[in-house]
């Protein structure tokens, strides 16, 4: 259990460090080098996890080189974290000067966090508690399991365990993998992993995604913010008015990689692409990490599900040409562009593969 | 389509509330932009035709597109908004009003179908669970037909079981073997004789009483019953370890 604990909490905050050093009021926000982190190891996951699928499917030699990239990007972290704590050490100094006397929290504001952590604690305990039955966990979890117990990738039928070729729509999208990965690196069984373990990690990730959006919108210190994150708790635990939406499918289908791109993915562009309006509204630099980081969010989309590759260019597009409309900055397009390109490839893979 | 992903439709009817609400009273341009002119635009493709074949979505996923709109960011904020305008006691008694309106125009996630209390640390039912293990040889794997209310979860729980037909035959494809299966009365030794041209190592027997005669008669043995469940193994089977 320590295993998983620290690759699914510990090492994503610890490669966290890489984009919050290139950003602005985020460099000490553990949530935001949490969830960002995590995006970034998906990134490199999918990165490397796809030649694997194509070329040579066996999990422990993609386990490997996953691994050593984890281990160079932790060393990269902790000499980015060595160089800024050095450098920022007066700077931090005066913020903690700042925070100390700005004015008091109210009692509402403590209220309101309570109940907070009352709905996620809630929703985390019903996660360990509930079995939720979904027929496509025949596929994904089957998929997962497959690959921890046979070591080899996509090469069996999930539903039937018969031999098979690659199937791109799949294939692409290898997030089942993922959760196999963390199965042979805990020793914990796939199923486990899948059902128990990976709610626990994403339900929090979810809401970590709220509140730094919603850290965008209102003062930390304000009882705004966490009132905010009680209406997103509340929208996602009576989310059921449909079988479709993304809340429904955060709670009953957390271990899919679509539930993934839902309630996680998609809410983490629109985040990047609310900090990088914000600073080109205040007529300030938008930071390359941002581009960057939007771009390791793209592939994640793509490791998540196809469709990841197609709904994250579409808001990148709109959100793009508003942004270049409404600023009147046509070379908006260009990063934005850019940072579709790993989407396209494989979508272009994924079209090669079928025809 | 977006009839069916709106539900009962007040959730999202508090959404497009949101969005008017927000254009009226949202000064800052960024935010104004995500949260108000993207979803329109997002919607104005939606019901686009052109769009939707251009996109190329297949029908039944098309409803996906819909996830980008920031549904909950939306109402959430809009109904902070709202209850920052509010003073004193007030924002409270608003907070309040809004929460008992969100939860009285959703539904709760965790009344959904298929939800149940966890029987183990694998989420899968403990019967699936209790035969795979009778089953499973160190070394090998093995082919069996299981009842269709265990096709979900026997390769969620290992991949050393395999199974002649799966998941796909509730939707998408069937075969003799479990056209046979789902027969009102089913023939034993068409049975017996589909599952060895299968190679299934063992059958299990759902507890319905629906099989006309007994498979003892066609080299298989009672291995084993669990739950109600029978197993029975084919004795002309190869069971050598392979690897």
């Amino acid at each position: 259990m320590a295993v998983l604990i620290i690759w699914m909490f510990v090492i994503p905050a610890f490669v966290g460090n890489i984009p919050a050093a290139g950003m602005g009021k985020e460099k000490n926000d553990p949530i935001f080098k949490w969830v960002m982190g995590q995006i970034f190891l998906w990134a490199l996951f999918q990165l490397v996890c796809i030649p694997f699928i194509i070329f040579r499917p066996v999990l422990s030699d993609m386990l490997i080189v996953y691994v050593v990239l984890t281990v160079v990007l932790l060393l990269c972290s902790l000499g980015v974290c060595t160089r800024s704590r050095l450098r920022l050490k007066a700077v931090e100094n005066s913020d903690l000067v700042l925070q100390g006397s700005s004015k008091n929290k109210s009692r509402l504001h403590y209220i309101f966090w309570g109940l907070f952590f009352l709905l996620l604690a809630f929703q985390m305990i019903q996660a360990v508690r509930l079995a939720f039955s979904d027929g496509d966990d025949a596929y994904y979890v089957a998929e997962a399991t497959a690959a921890e117990e046979s070591n080899k990738l996509y090469s069996f039928l999930p539903y039937t365990g018969e031999t098979t070729e690659l199937n791109a729509r799949h294939g692409l999208a290898p997030f089942p993998i993922w959760i196999a990965l963390l199965a042979r690196l805990s020793g914990i069984p796939s199923v486990t992993v899948a059902h128990v373990a990976v709610p626990l990690m994403l339900i929090p990730m979810a809401y970590g995604i709220f509140y730094l959006i919603g850290c965008k919108l209102w003062d930390k210190r304000e009882e705004k913010l966490p009132l905010f994150l009680v209406f997103t708790e509340i929208l996602v635990i009576f989310g059921s008015y449909s079988a479709y939406t993304a809340e429904r499918f955060l709670i009953v289908r957390s271990r899919q990689g679509k539930a993934v791109l839902g309630s996680i993915i998609i809410p983490a562009i629109f985040f990047l692409l609310f900090q990088i309006l914000e600073r080109i509204q205040k007529q300030k630099k938008v930071e390359g990490m941002l581009w960057l980081l939007l771009t390791a969010a793209v592939t994640a989309g793509c490791l998540c599900s196809t469709q990841g590759a197609e709904l994250s260019c579409i808001l990148l597009g709109i959100t793009g040409m508003c942004g270049c409309i409404c600023y009147r900055r046509w070379k908006l397009l260009i990063p934005v562009l850019l940072s579709c390109l790993p989407a396209l490839c494989y979508a272009a893979l994924y079209f090669y593969f079928n025809n | 389509m977006f009839r069916e992903f709106m539900g009962n439709g007040l959730i999202v009817g508090w959404y497009l509330l949101s969005v008017i609400y927000l254009l009226l009273q949202e000064k800052r341009k960024h935010v104004r932009i995500l949260f108000v002119y993207v979803p329109c635009i997002l919607l104005l493709l939606f019901f686009n035709p052109v769009f939707a074949w251009f996109i190329g979505l297949m029908e039944e996923i098309y409803w996906r597109l819909l996830w980008l709109l920031p549904i909950t960011m939306t109402i959430a904020y809009a109904a902070v908004h709202i209850c920052g305008r509010a003073r004193g006691n007030a924002r409270i008694l608003t907070a309040v009003v809004c929460m008992i309106l969100l939860v009285l125009s959703g539904s709760y996630v965790y009344r959904s179908s298929g939800i149940v209390k966890a029987e183990n640390e694998y989420h899968v039912p403990q019967t699936v669970v209790d035969i795979c293990d009778a089953i499973i040889i160190p070394g090998r794997e093995v082919r069996a037909l299981f009842p269709d209310e265990m096709l979900y979860y026997v390769r969620q729980y290992t991949a050393l079981v395999r199974m002649p037909y799966g998941r796909e035959i509730f939707g998408w494809g069937s075969d003799e073997l479990s056209n046979l299966m789902h027969q009102e009365t089913v023939d034993v030794s068409s049975l017996a004789k589909l599952a060895k041209e299968y190679q299934c190592h063992y059958v299990i027997l759902p507890k319905e009483d629906k099989f006309e005669g007994s498979l003892l008669d066609y080299d298989y043995i009672l291995f084993d019953t669990i739950d109600g469940y029978r197993i029975y193994k084919d004795t002309t089977m190869n069971f050598d370890v392979v690897f």
